[in-house]
């Protein structure tokens, strides 16, 4: 690559990686102010973002406990809480979307990853919009804030058998995920510190329904714990301080950040300013430090997009609201499909990465939505440009670095079809690619 | 060879691997090696039918001589006369009479109060567990994944019928593969010719683009072969034991399933595992109709199944097994239907299965928490299919686990 490509490069996956790719005309615009000032916006969250302004929240209420089957209460209650899930993963896809800095719904989106917790189990749709107000708030913020307001969520408690963690029966599911999903990483504890640690979290109980969580000194071991060569009496808070402070922390979260924004398949190198930026637990540092570090337009570290990366930059391109769409519906029931719905993680591990997304059957389902999106889309960008500029402008509108000779042949073909061009670049290997 | 030729067989096998998460080889060096290398006779063959939602194990092998069975569920109990009774006070649910059949030549064994400690009632995390065989920690891998994680990369080595991969299939470095029932539908006309023109190799790809290139392109080669062949009548089974009680009539889904996978057995396909399944067994209202509608289709799916094998030579090689994530509550709710429980039966079919019941019947009179108790380890299950069908060791699955249900024929 050329400087000039190196540049596109590196500005591409400040758009596609730290945000949710570029809104038409935002792409060429960083292009010429160049790769500094585009990752300064990019990583500046704005004190008010007007794309996010016309969003309502989503209307959900304390549905209370099950109604016995076979009643019409029951088939009320099922339809509301469907509707309400619907309305919650509708709701985030629509702040991915038209978010004018992304940065914040990316970290969100990230950390939901992270303390991967489904609605699968939850059921509620409440307590996983708590949640994910928690994780908004705490998303570039304090690490050790963000710890200590999830180990005490209703939904994560919930998910991890938290109520059913007492001092006569502990239950071990949230103190070992806790340090090895969340905080320290695999064999960096040992497993009488699972144990440990499970008392120090007994006590807590969730309603489901609302996500409240509350203290029941009764059921807490109060009892002086020795783990991870500290020992005294802990409440959930004053443990997740501690774990958190631990230096094994600092090298996992740099590597999740590396992870998921640098590389699924090369390790966090020894040397990096991720893990050193991250010593206070400030997020925003430690993505700072990703954002600039050189892996940032170093050509081997290349990635697939996720579903929703891919789903959601076809909508920013085309100025779609999801829940504008015809058929909401039908756009959760392709990503579902894909196999990435916001709020449904797989498992506590978080989705896969890399070119587990790169199947046969997703490119079918890509190329349907994707027809879907264009009818509904605004393609504007495209057909005000010249034919002869068409190819470069669509590059421009995805944010795409550079076509391959082969994708640039196929797409000279269909300069004159707006509509087929744009259906064509979508599905292009350097598109699915962040490359 | 029965309804397929060889070429079209492998095509089909070609698209079975390409609907896969994991490996993404051409179609012809996948053609070629099935050529080269088709599953010897002789080689066992798991079938894994996963029953989603909870399938109630009380009513599908009926302790009917225990009073206790009827005090707890008046209104969905069954009369000895429904029944189909098979020895030390149980009697299978009158619809499976498929089963029964199976039973009486000695090829069924039924595994009883199946489960793991300290059961989760949740369908999600129950069947996760059942799945990644780690009751304890969550893992991501599936058990049968990390079998295929320590086998020759062969995308044809485990395949789950249906678009979406069941995790169980899912290892740490390789995954099953996927077929979807229905086949790839793809756009026609210009946008086919379009799409084939932007997947075409090229050497400037890097290897992600080159994986996302191929992935498109398999979707336009394969769509015209896969889809006519998975359309076609299943293969003729000669004499097939006529369908009664519970059948509702028409292909189950389960059956069109088994057919898929009957057709490409019959032809040789070097997998070592199929994955089908069948669900709605979430029944908390009006169960006994649904439930036995649903234990009908299995029943006679699995007669089926297994009379076409038969006529095929692979009917020594065929090892069935059928579990669903947690068996039901003891006490029936007030709406005619049962709440999530913990433990239930698992059936295990073959000819190399040493018939008859394994595992201590729980006590309907020592409940744990109203449930029944857990007498049999699932792993117990697995470590035995692991090294008696699978032909690994099965710590390499399950770790230290020593655990074995003796309920395979000793070679």
């Amino acid at each position: 690559m050329n400087q000039e490509q190196l540049q596109r490069l590196e500005i591409a996956r400040l758009f596609h990686r730290f945000g949710f790719g570029p809104k038409p005309g935002e792409f060429a615009a960083a292009i010429s102010q160049g790769a500094a000032a585009t990752r300064s916006q990019l990583l500046t969250v704005p004190q008010s973002d007007k794309g996010l302004a016309s969003i309502r929240e989503p209307q959900l209420t304390d549905l209370g406990k099950f109604p016995p089957p076979g009643t019409t209460a029951r088939a009320a209650f099922a339809t509301e809480m469907r509707r309400q899930r619907r309305d919650l993963a509708i709701w985030w896809l629509d702040r991915m979307a038209l978010a004018d800095n992304a940065l914040t719904e990316r970290m969100t989106w990230f950390w939901h990853g992270h303390w991967a917790t489904s609605i699968g189990k939850v059921e509620y749709a409440l307590p996983m919009y708590l949640q994910n107000q928690r994780l908004r708030a705490n998303a570039l913020g304090n690490f050790a804030d963000q710890a200590r307001a999830m180990i005490l969520d209703g939904a994560l408690q919930y998910w991890l058998d938290g109520g059913d963690n007492t001092v006569t029966a502990p239950n071990e599911n949230l103190a070992r995920e806790f340090m090895e999903l969340f905080t320290l990483g695999v064999d960096r504890y040992f497993e009488t510190d699972v144990q440990t640690v499970a008392r120090a979290l007994t006590g807590y109980r969730v309603v489901r329904s609302n996500g409240a969580v509350t203290f029941n000194p009764k059921n807490h071991d109060s009892s002086k714990l020795a783990f991870l060569g500290t020992s005294g009496t802990f409440t959930a808070e004053k443990l997740s301080d501690f774990i958190v402070s631990r230096d094994d922390c600092a090298q996992f979260i740099a590597e999740r950040i590396w992870y998921r924004f640098i590389s699924d398949t090369s390790p966090l190198p020894e040397k990096n300013g991720i893990k050193t930026s991250f010593a206070k637990r400030d997020i925003a540092s430690a993505i700072r430090a990703t954002a600039t570090s050189s892996a940032i337009s170093d050509l081997k570290y290349s990635q697939v997009k996720p579903p929703i990366d891919w789903f959601i930059s076809v909508c920013r391109a085309l100025r779609i609201t999801p829940s504008k769409l015809s058929k909401p519906d039908q756009a959760l029931n392709f990503l579902d499909k894909l196999g990435q719905v916001p709020f449904s993680p797989p498992n506590v591990g978080g989705w896969p990465a890399g070119e587990a997304w790169l199947t046969a059957g997703s490119a079918q389902y890509r190329l349907q939505i994707a027809q879907i999106l264009l009818a509904q889309g605004d393609l504007s960008s495209i057909k005000q440009s010249p034919i002869a500029n068409r190819v470069d402008a669509l590059a421009d509108l995805l944010g795409v670095p550079l076509w391959s000779a082969r994708t640039q042949s196929a797409l000279e073909s269909v300069t004159e079809d707006p509509a087929r061009i744009f259906l064509l670049g979508v599905s292009t290997p350097e598109y699915l690619v962040s490359l | 060879m029965d309804t397929l030729s060889r070429r079209r067989f492998l095509q089909l096998t070609g698209g079975a691997a390409i609907a896969a998460a994991a490996p993404l080889l051409s179609i012809d060096s996948i053609a070629q090696a099935a050529l080269i290398r088709p599953l010897p006779l002789g080689t066992p063959i798991f079938v894994l039918i996963t029953l989603y939602g909870g399938n109630d194990g009380l009513n599908t092998v009926i302790p009917y001589q225990d009073s206790a069975y009827y005090q707890a569920r008046p209104e969905i109990s069954y009369q000895e006369s429904e029944l189909l009774p098979i020895g030390e006070g149980l009697a299978l649910n009158g619809s499976m009479s498929g089963i029964k059949a199976l039973w009486e030549s000695k090829k069924v064994a039924i595994i009883r109060g199946v489960g793991y400690p300290q059961p989760d009632r949740s369908h999600f995390s129950s069947m996760a567990i059942w799945q990644s065989a780690s009751p304890i920690s969550h893992v991501s891998s599936g058990w049968l994944g990390r079998w295929l994680d320590r086998q020759e990369s062969d995308p044809m080595l485990a395949i789950s019928l249906g678009s979406v991969l069941p995790p169980l299939l899912a290892g740490s470095k390789v995954s099953g593969s996927a077929l979807p029932l229905g086949g790839l539908v793809v756009p026609s006309g210009k946008l086919a010719l379009d799409c084939q023109r932007i997947s075409a190799a090229s050497g400037g790809d890097s290897k992600l683009m080159a994986s996302a290139a191929t992935s498109l392109r398999n979707l336009f080669e394969l769509s015209s072969t896969i889809t006519p062949i998975l359309k076609e009548p299943a293969p003729s089974t000669g004499e097939l034991p006529t369908a009664n009680g519970g059948n509702a009539g028409g292909n189950s889904d389960l059956q069109q399933q088994l057919d898929v996978v009957a057709k490409l057995i019959a032809a040789g396909s070097p997998t070592r595992i199929w994955s089908v399944s069948l669900g709605g067994f979430d029944t908390h209202a009006n169960e006994k109709g649904a439930q036995s509608i649903l234990l009908g289709n299995v029943s006679d799916s699995i007669a089926r199944f297994m009379k076409q094998m038969q006529l095929t030579g692979r009917g020594k090689d065929i090892v069935v097994m059928a579990y669903s994530e947690f068996g039901r509550r003891v006490k029936g709710n007030a709406s005619q239907g049962t709440d999530h429980g913990t433990s239930g039966p698992v059936f295990l079919i073959g000819d190399r299965v040493n018939g008859g019941f394994y595992g201590d019947q729980p006590s309907m009179r020592e409940l744990v928490a109203g449930d029944l108790a857990v007498t049999t380890d699932f792993r117990d299950i697995y470590g035995t299919l692991l090294e008696g069908v699978l032909k690994t060791p099965a710590s390499d699955v399950l770790g230290k686990w020593s655990g074995r249900s003796n309920f395979l024929r000793s070679a």
